[in-house]
């Protein structure tokens, strides 16, 4: 009797905190990412108070609609089988193989990673344009080919797929990539013991263990790929016969103003549906199936040796990162410096650092740089604190309500940019009581949105490798819910703080497709301008800024890697 | 059943040499157990024969035939072996049968003669109501006698078993242990099976390789590591001891620091090492220790004392309750040694528990 008197007077007395911050980590999802959404959807079946398909019949009634549908579904499904066959080989070759410089390949395969997609556009657009691309001209003069265009030709639907895969492949690599790490190498030695070769384990043992997470990081690319605004708007727009995507088709009708919103919003709940039937595929069908069994002693981890074919497979990989990687970035640094873009940057007098010097004097380049900067840091480290709560949360309490802030970042990161920046541009011009139309706010609201999760997932599964028992000893040395995690938690995961930092950080720079849509005068930003100089301006000042944003990042990179000892990197 | 030769194999992991100069032959049929403190190289020395591990030097032989050598090597799968893994490694993503059956189907062996054996194997290990679970729905003994079933199926002449009951309860093990002692009589297989478990050693070799920084230490029947172990390393790893220093002399061996001396019919006349096992020693009217007991813990089965013998030393005194009477604290004792063990002292000088050579 008298202990649970007690126990009632500590519920009282002592209101467990944790609760505000779950309330306002939901409140602002909810505001921000389930209302917008929930009302497009709504919205575009009841376009005048009573349920009608007018809009979605209007919409789709335009072959040119149907069209980017089909571009869509198409550009993005061969990204995601050309992905998978890349990523799966790749994964296994330098996380099982003793393949030669293995830790190297490993790095520039998810360099991409972190790369802002359209310059990789752009550097494709250079190399394969059907006239003047450099590698066409090269084959043309290699092979002394007669045609005055081709043989390859970018601004295709097979073109935007290759830049695609090239863009959105590491996020398949990353995902089997950790499965192939985690599984215990004792699965494979049984396999062989048994009497089967390399070849036949990795055709009955490590690839059906691996099939849940290949087709989670299959998927993973299909969604990437099909809300992809940056490569398709650069590709598409420069073919002779355009190439409209969903994304691109929404960003045109909102820039018809009023009238286009409809249409745009009819377009969007498609994407939307999509991207949430994926997510729920892969969380819930296929994530209940993974099988990580995680060895009780640690093995070394066993490799298959390549034999006479390793060599052989190590040239490949050179060739890939060559094609993959140091072509494109080289193409975008030289030209940045070239003048005239009809001819070779090493003939007489075509060197030039003219677009540099223009770029770093133009007042809407610094402008956007600034704003961009700011917008990345207010994003960046209010995403941070939201983490390392969750992190708290998830980690260290078994509060009822801690998994839905979780569902909703991870439903907010899985949904397509232009979906939520079309859904903030719908509720938050006033009409719901908020209006942060043309402010800087409604652009950090939608980073956050898509890029929380980045950050989240960090700090996570650093909280998930400290004991408890560390924090419970300063909560019997007397310190609260709040000072422990300030006094102990915190600098205990203080690596994976700064890297969750700047994973929010660095994406937030160079965003392009939601800045494109909530932009305004004095809120323009640098993916935006970039896209702007390269479409209207000067494809030699975009390559500048471009390749400005590479060194920037890479710089980042290495000081992220220096602060975490070589722990977390891109 | 088969025959192991192992010919001065040395294996090195950069400068590290986890192994040194092993030799040693596994007769037809034996029951082997490699016994030694965690890292001293027994699991490398298994992963060698199974064609894990490449050695760095030496070589191993398989029935008279040459499968590991600088210019020889014979990848696991072609080696006709049996091996079950500490983690069990059951796949995941197959049913019961679908794991046991693998090294049939890999063999291609006809669907009938297949599904016959599985059902057999599966017998003897009791699992037969389980052949068409998956193993997420087993318990770890069951797991644990899936990977079994698995490494039996194809009647390997060499089973290898690494650490296998180290993930049961103690109960389970105790079990488990005389379950693959009977199929292994069953099946005259030979087995080489690893372990850091002395018990598990002692109650089920035919031969221990008692190993220790990756040298063999001693090689013999389990009676023989008990009662006569080549040094204090293997004393003390197998078993309980205590250990005295004296001077060994006509007839007996004078204690260091105690005016009391043991009864010695040995011919060294040096410093030396005693090594006394507790059930080695007996009370008695006329003993050859004088002590006082220091503490007393009635285990029922036993009383396990220590003994007080002057000089700041004790020794540890094992006893049947219905043999030793009173021997409650603070009582005056006297024991008499029924065995004991005498090591040369420069041999192993100090840290004689931490042998490395």
């Amino acid at each position: 009797m008298r202990d649970s008197r007690v126990a009632t007077g500590d519920k009282r007395s002592y209101f467990d905190i944790k609760w505000l911050f779950i309330i306002g980590i939901v409140a602002f999802l909810v505001v921000f990412e389930v209302f917008p959404m929930v009302y497009m959807f709504i919205k575009s079946f009841f376009p005048e108070k009573s349920f009608s398909l007018a809009s979605y019949k209007k919409t789709y009634g335009y072959e040119l609609n149907r069209i980017s549908l089909r571009n869509t579904l198409v550009s993005a499904f061969g990204t995601m089988i050309l992905g998978t066959l890349i990523a799966f080989p790749l994964a296994w070759l330098v996380g099982r193989t003793n393949l030669y410089c293995r830790k190297f390949f490993r790095g520039l395969c998810v360099m991409t990673y972190m790369v802002p997609p359209y310059v990789g556009a752009m550097a494709w657009s250079r190399l394969l344009n059907p006239n003047v691309g450099i590698v066409n001209v090269f084959i043309r003069r290699l092979f002394h080919l007669s045609m005055k265009t081709g043989p390859f030709d970018i601004y295709t639907i097979p073109g935007m797929i290759w830049v695609l895969t090239s863009f959105y492949y590491p996020y398949a690599f990353i995902t089997i990539s950790r499965a192939m790490e985690k599984m215990d190498p004792s699965l494979e030695e049984a396999s062989r013991i048994s009497g089967a070769s390399s070849w036949t384990t990795l055709r009955t043992i490590t690839l059906p263990m691996m099939t849940p997470s290949i087709i989670a990081g299959a998927l993973l690319v299909f969604v990437s790929a099909a809300s992809a605004y940056g490569i398709p708007s650069i590709i598409g727009a420069n073919a002779k016969v355009k190439i409209p995507t969903v994304t691109t088709r929404i960003i045109d009708y909102v820039g018809l103003g009023v009238d286009g919103l409809s249409d745009a919003m009819s377009l969007a709940v498609f994407l939307m549906l999509l991207a949430n039937l994926v997510l729920y595929i892969s969380t819930f069908v296929v994530g209940k199936r993974k099988y990580i069994t995680v060895s009780g002693k640690s093995t070394r981890p066993n490799t298959v040796d390549l034999g006479r074919f390793r060599v052989l497979f190590t040239v490949l990989m050179f060739v890939f990162a060559f094609i993959m990687i140091v072509l494109p970035f080289v193409t975008v640094g030289l030209t940045s410096v070239t003048k005239n873009l009809g001819k070779s940057v090493l003939e007489e007098g075509n060197f030039t650092t003219m677009h540099w010097s223009k770029i770093f004097t133009r007042k809407d380049v610094i402008l956007s740089v600034k704003n961009s900067l700011l917008y990345a840091v207010i994003s960046a480290s209010f995403g941070i604190v939201v983490s390392v709560v969750m992190a708290n949360l998830l980690e260290r309490t078994t509060i009822k309500g801690r998994r839905i802030p979780d569902f909703l970042i991870t439903v907010g990161s899985g949904t397509p940019s232009v979906v939520i920046a079309l859904g903030l541009i719908m509720t938050m011009r006033g009409q719901f009581g908020l209006n942060l139309y043309n402010t800087l706010w409604i652009m950090i609201i939608a980073y956050l949105i898509k890029y929380l999760m980045m950050g989240m997932r960090t700090v996570v599964s650093a909280m998930s490798q400290i004991h408890v028992s560390l924090e419970e000893c300063s909560r019997i040395s007397g310190a609260g819910w709040f000072r422990t995690t300030m006094k102990i938690t915190v600098p205990l995961i203080a690596p994976s703080i700064a890297a969750g930092w700047f994973l929010i950080f660095i994406p937030t720079f160079y965003e392009l497709s939601m800045s494109t849509l909530l932009y305004s005068k004095d809120t323009q930003v640098i993916g935006y301008k970039l896209h702007y100089y390269w479409t209207y301006t000067s494809q030699q000042q975009a390559s500048a800024i471009a390749f400005g944003i590479l060194l920037f990042i890479v710089i980042l990179n290495s000081i992220l890697n220096k602060l975490t000892k070589g722990e977390f990197s891109i | 059943m088969s025959v192991i030769t192992i010919d001065h194999v040395t294996k090195a992991f950069g400068s590290s040499v986890v192994l040194h100069d092993f030799t040693e032959t596994f007769g037809e049929g034996e029951f082997i157990t490699l016994l030694g403190p965690s890292g001293c190289g027994k699991t490398t020395m298994l992963r060698i024969i199974a064609g894990f591990e490449k050695p760095t030097k030496g070589r191993v032989l398989i029935d008279e035939k040459v499968v590991s050598s600088q210019t020889v090597f014979v990848p696991p799968e072609k080696r006709d072996i049996g091996m079950v893994f500490q983690s069990y490694a059951v796949w995941p993503h197959m049913t019961v049968r679908e794991n046991v059956a693998y090294p049939l189907e890999i063999k291609k062996v006809d669907k009938g003669t297949a599904r016959k054996k599985v059902d057999q194997v599966l017998a003897t290990v009791h699992l037969s109501q389980y052949a068409d679970r998956i193993p997420s729905q087993l318990s770890g003994g069951q797991q644990q006698r899936v990977a079994l079933a698995r490494a039996l199926v194809a009647e390997p002449k060499l089973l290898l078993l690494d650490e296998p009951l180290s993930n049961l309860d103690a109960k389970l093990r105790e079990s488990m242990r005389f379950e693959i002692k009977e199929i292994q009589n069953q099946l005259a297989v030979s087995v080489v099976y690893v372990t850091h478990d002395q018990t598990e050693a002692m109650a089920m070799s035919d031969r221990i390789v008692v190993i220790n920084n990756g040298t063999v230490q001693q090689v013999g029947a389990p009676s023989a590591i008990y009662n006569d172990p080549a040094n204090p390393f293997v004393a003390d790893f197998v078993g309980k001891i205590d250990f005295l220093s004296g001077l060994a002399e006509e007839g007996r061996i004078k204690l260091d620091d105690s005016l009391q001396s043991i009864p010695y019919d040995g011919s060294l006349r040096c410093p030396v090492i005693v090594g006394i096992r507790p059930e080695w020693i007996s009370y008695a009217e006329t003993g050859n220790l004088k002590g006082t007991v220091k503490s007393h813990y009635y285990l029922g089965d036993v009383n396990d004392c220590r003994i007080d013998i002057g000089g700041g030393k004790e020794l540890r005194v094992i006893t049947n309750p219905f043999e030793s009477g009173d021997v409650s604290k603070g009582k005056k004792v006297s024991l008499a040694i029924r065995k004991s063990l005498v090591y040369k002292k420069e041999s192993f000088g100090s840290d004689f528990l931490t042998i490395k050579t």
